[in-house]
């Protein structure tokens, strides 16, 4: 599983590396390759936060590629979630390239899933945003349902309690 | 931890670290790898390697500096029982269970508790916590 040895395994913890790219007008991609854990979410929030600002002054999207990822604790998923609020407070969907049982897992187990778009690959997770004009304002209605699930209290609020039956998000079909 | 169970001629592994969370990776490699070899579903894989991670990283964070993280695995026919423990960095340290971390911790694990111990002659406070984990989504 992992072939590359930390260079220094007692000191950072595993790497996580974090890119991004621009691989079409109007679309940021923030390619992750790592464990994500308490100690690398840090790393990943570094990353999402810059993917954001950038995505933000130009008015693209974001795609978050977690294809490399092969673990993702609550950590990680909190960043994702914060990252999903703040998309959704703009009227948008936060896009999640997840692929592997690592990143699908714990976003299904914890119901995190219902906040964020997920595709299977990169490519449909670009191809999606071409094909879908209607889909800020599909966005809009689901932003609203989830800042009332989402806004009371000041703690993190668990992702774990949409309420059973939520649609699938309609980009999460893919094809 | 004086375990009895631990003398029931089930395998047991321990594994024991600085509490730091740089090595929690080797700890949830072992979980893992532990479910693989017991015959655990492939979702139950990935629960209880990220439920250990959760139980080491709370740990980790109410843990003295320089105290021990002991995990010791508990492997078991259709299940694996889990007990962590750290050395409290304050006598009257109190893991928080508010968090999205433990409730992420909840819903991976079949059963968790909270264990404190309180310091005795010898030996300092302990704060530790004890999962279980079924080896399929089979009906408990």
């Amino acid at each position: 599983m992992s072939d590359a040895a930390a260079p220094d395994p007692f000191g950072v913890g595993l790497p996580l590396d974090t890119e991004v790219s621009r691989p079409r007008p109007g679309t940021v991609l923030l390619e992750v390759d790592g464990e994500i854990d308490t100690a690398t979410a840090p790393r990943l929030q570094a990353g999402l936060d810059d993917a954001m600002d950038a995505a933000h002054a130009e008015g693209s999207h974001v795609v978050v590629d977690l294809t490399g990822v092969t673990f993702l604790a609550s950590s990680g998923l909190a960043v994702l979630i914060g990252g999903a609020r703040r998309v959704t407070a703009l009227g948008g969907r936060l896009r999640l390239v997840a692929a592997s049982r690592s990143v699908t897992r714990p976003l299904q187990v914890t119901g995190a899933d219902a906040l964020f778009d997920t595709f299977d690959d990169v490519a449909s997770a670009l191809s999606a945003e071409a094909s879908r004009p209607s889909d800020a304002e599909a966005g809009r209605s689901r932003a609203a349902d989830a800042r009332g699930a989402g806004a009371s209290g000041s703690r993190p609020s668990h992702a774990a309690a949409p309420p059973p039956g939520v649609a699938p998000p309609i980009g999460g079909v893919g094809r | 931890m004086s375990d009895a169970e631990s003398l029931d001629g089930m395998s047991t592994v321990e594994v024991r670290t600085s509490a730091t969370a740089a090595l929690i990776p080797t700890i949830r490699a072992v979980a893992s790898d532990l479910a693989a070899r017991a015959d655990f579903d492939l979702d139950a894989i990935s629960d209880l390697r990220m439920a250990v991670d959760e139980a080491c990283a709370t740990l980790v964070d109410a843990a003295d500096p320089t105290s021990v993280l002991q995990c010791r695995f508990l492997v078991r026919p259709e299940r694996i029982r889990v007990h962590a423990e750290v050395e409290s960095a304050k006598p009257d340290t109190v893991l928080s269970t508010d968090t999205f971390g433990w409730r992420v911790l909840q819903t991976l694990a079949d059963d968790v508790e909270v264990l404190h111990q309180a310091a005795a002659e010898g030996r300092r406070a302990t704060v530790g916590i004890r999962l279980d984990k079924s080896a399929g989504d089979v009906p408990r």
